[in-house]
């Protein structure tokens, strides 16, 4: 694997919006000239529909499945928005198989086929929301990605992941040299949302990268199998997924993060007033 | 039992899946494996002429890979079933799964279902190899058989109707060497008390027909420390038969007489309807056959008396360590040094264990190890230092190791690649008989 290349994977709860983040982020690193690609590691198979306009192209699996691992790349890699390759590993039917293998076996045969060509600047990996087992932990591993970040949001389980998902990076960054690069905020417009990031990843040992507000144009743009760079490259989404691809491109703290007790966690989320605000809606 | 991230040097058992042999063992039955090609090979290299009709690396086979793992092997095993079918006149089909199977989930029983619902007679049983060892997938292979098969035929074989017939689960399909013989004997011993027997493994058995039959037994006899218990609890729990439980392996004269009485006691408890009388008389015959040839063996064993084995070390499962141990000690005059169970005994048999084998003598003990690395056993031994001839009896991997302490060797356990058994049995009168002549050879041998 070639040094020079960035690898990135992006992990965060499920739903917090991995997908829409890193297909944004990736538009706005190809408009700066960047060589990217995009490899979704995700059964559902959607980490690329608003780079190419559609729904993926064959799965790597699908083509395993039927063609046999004598695979050609270009069966399975296809130029989306600025030329970005975008790969979906795919996975098996919901409730058979085993979706974790299945990204490594992906991964695997991407590596065999020479997919991470020098020319490319970056490689992304979009995985599924909760690391479930082992294979989901793979971009992690030894000669993949070296950096991580973390989607989250001002949401107490969006916290407990990303606290679940640091254990998991702290685990494998001795060995493999895996580093968080920080914490993503996907707002839900929670109160003093940016305060709680701020407090939380500094526990972590890392940094808010960037807050990416909540704006109705990513759902239309979505509708439309677009990224918000190039639905509306003039909004202020746009812009804002903009400047969070520079401040990736510039990123230069990579840290082995400091995971929290359950106990230390509650204490942030009760001192940001969390707590209060979610008992405020239980109303049974 | 060695903690989990200890390392075996050398297991004298198999993984779960080696229990396809017990499929192997009822005529016109077969296994099928969902599992890797490699499961079917390390079973036969491990067995040895082991294959059967169908079995080992011959059975049929998923061959499960990588794709299997990824997206599940459902289909693949769909369509093997069919394919076994088309290929195989047989009267069973056992589905066993192997470990890759087994960590994908893939859901076996409902695929077994759908011929079990077009009236195929087929079972399903889950045997990865990181579940437990064959000893203990050996119960979970004839349980889902009475569960997913016999279970079909309750109509015809009311519970307990036949106050003669006796189902008897002894000596495991190929683990022990000796289990077509043993059976045999078995079954010829019971018979001439009067009772029938259900002895469901091997050429003497009735195949499926005989299978369908266990609920109608009286009563189970299992003859086992450990091995085949959770069996004779299910069919308690079942079918309310009471087992007559005998713990270690039966043989010369003392040990089968003792069982054969036992039986006896208890068949007329579970009210049997045994001509006492005659069964006596069959006991006292055998056993007078059985001390005729003990007799013609004095003038031998005097004249021999520094040239034979004087003492033992036997590497074997429980029910054969306190078996060969009494029989060596009573009937033969070697007495058995350190002996060495390497069948991973579950923790909670090993007291009763360690006291059957203590009741033997009260005059000498004899050191007992529970160790499943037979490796380990054989350290033990290199470190024993005893006056004498000595004799190992093992499997063929202590072959060299008596070489080493100048010792005797008999092979009488699995693995063994140098040693043929087809018929030969060691339980009961003719299996101590047959014991005394394989010890007294192997040391004869070494002269002239
Ligand atoms: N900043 C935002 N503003 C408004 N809507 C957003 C924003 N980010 C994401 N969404 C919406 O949230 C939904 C979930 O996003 P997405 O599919 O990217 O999540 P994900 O983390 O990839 O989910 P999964 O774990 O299932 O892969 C999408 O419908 C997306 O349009
Ligand atoms: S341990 Fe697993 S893979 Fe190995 S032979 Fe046994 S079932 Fe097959
Ligand atoms: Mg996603």
């Amino acid at each position: 694997m070639e040094e020079h290349i960035r690898q990135i994977a992006i992990y965060g709860k499920g739903g917090i919006g991995k997908s829409t983040t890193t297909q944004n982020l990736t538009a706005g690193l190809a408009e700066r000239g960047k060589n990217v690609m995009v490899v979704g590691c995700d059964p559902k198979a959607d980490s690329t529909r608003l780079l190419l306009g559609t729904l993926a192209q064959k799965t790597v699996l699908d083509t395993l499945r039927e063609e046999g691992d004598e695979i050609e790349l270009s069966s399975i890699m296809r130029e989306g928005f600025h030329g970005i390759k975008c790969v979906e590993s795919g996975g098996p039917e919901p409730g058979v198989g085993c979706a974790g293998r299945g990204i490594i076996t992906s991964i695997g045969l991407l590596e065999q086929q020479g997919a991470y060509t020098d020319d490319l600047d970056y490689v992304f990996y979009d995985v599924l929301g909760d690391v479930v087992c082992g294979g989901f932990a793979m971009p992690m591993r030894e000669g993949k990605a070296r950096e991580i970040y973390i989607v989250a949001s001002g949401e107490m389980m969006a916290l407990y992941a990303a606290n679940n998902i640091s254990k998991g990076i702290a685990k494998y960054a001795k060995k493999s040299g895996v580093r968080l690069g920080g914490i993503i905020c996907n707002s839900r417009n929670v109160d003093r949302e940016i305060d709680l990031l701020k407090a939380f990843s500094k526990e972590l040992g890392t940094q808010l990268i960037y807050f990416v507000p909540r704006n109705n144009v990513v759902q239309r743009a979505e509708i439309n199998r677009k990224t918000v760079i190039e639905y509306e490259p003039k909004s202020t989404q746009a812009d804002e997924y903009r400047k969070l691809a520079s401040a990736i491109d510039q990123n230069d703290m990579f840290t082995i993060p400091t995971p929290m007790t359950q106990e230390r966690l509650e204490e942030i989320l009760l001192e940001y007033g969390l707590m209060d605000a979610l008992k405020d809606n239980y109303n049974i | 039992m060695p903690a989990l991230n200890e390392m075996i040097e050398q297991p004298r058992f198999s993984c779960a899946i080696g229990a396809l042999q017990s499929v192997v063992a009822i005529p016109r039955a077969v296994p099928i494996l969902h599992s890797g090609p490699g499961c079917g090979d390390m079973v036969s290299g491990f067995f040895e002429r082991s294959k059967g009709y169908a079995g080992g690396d011959t059975s049929p086979c998923t061959n499960f890979n990588e794709k299997d793992v990824v997206f599940g092997g459902s289909e693949k095993l769909r369509k093997i079933i069919k394919n076994t079918y088309k290929v195989l006149d047989t009267d069973l089909q056992v589905v066993l799964t192997g470990c890759t199977g087994g960590i994908v989930g893939d859901d076996i029983e409902s695929v077994v279902q759908e011929f079990q619902d077009a009236g195929k007679p087929i079972v399903s049983v889950d045997t990865p190899g990181f579940k437990c060892n064959n000893y203990v997938s050996h119960s979970h292979v004839v349980k889902a058989i009475i569960d997913q098969y016999v279970s079909l035929y309750e109509e015809d074989n009311k519970t307990r109707s036949d106050r003669k017939l006796v189902n008897l689960f002894a000596s495991i399909p190929y683990q022990d060497p000796f289990w077509k013989g043993n059976l045999r004997e078995y079954k010829r011993l019971l018979e001439g008390l009067g009772l029938k027997v259900n002895v469901l493994f091997g050429p003497d058995s009735g195949g499926v027909t005989e299978w369908q039959t266990i609920p109608k037994a009286n009563f189970n006899i299992l003859v086992s420390p450990w091995y085949g218990k959770p069996i004779t609890d299910h069919l308690k729990r079942l079918y309310g038969q009471e087992t007559y439980w005998f713990h270690s392996v039966p043989i010369g004269a003392n040990e089968t007489e003792k069982f054969l009485e036992g039986v006896l006691d208890f068949a007329a408890l579970q009210k049997a309807d045994i001509d006492r009388k005659k069964a006596e008389a069959f006991i006292k015959h055998e056993t007078d056959r059985y001390y005729e040839e003990i007799d013609n063996l004095a003038t031998f064993l005097l004249e021999f008396r520094y040239g034979l084995p004087r003492y033992a070390h036997i590497l074997h499962d429980a029910g054969y360590v306190v078996g060969m141990s009494k029989f060596l000690l009573h009937e033969t005059g070697v007495v058995p040094k350190e002996v060495f169970v390497v069948d991973n005994t579950p923790e909670k048999y090993r007291e009763q264990i360690e006291k059957d084998l203590a009741s033997t003598s009260d005059k000498r003990t004899i050191p007992v190890f529970f160790e499943a690395d037979a490796g380990e056993a054989q350290e033990t031994i290199k470190q024993a230092d005893h006056k004498g001839r000595g004799i190992i009896l093992g499997s063929g991997w202590d072959k060299s190791l008596a070489k080493e302490k100048n010792c005797d060797f008999l092979s009488v356990a699995v693995p063994s690649p140098v040693r043929l058994v087809l018929t030969t049995n060691y339980v009961g009168f003719s299996g101590g008989l047959r014991l005394i002549e394989d010890i007294y050879q192997t040391a004869l041998h070494t002269y002239g």
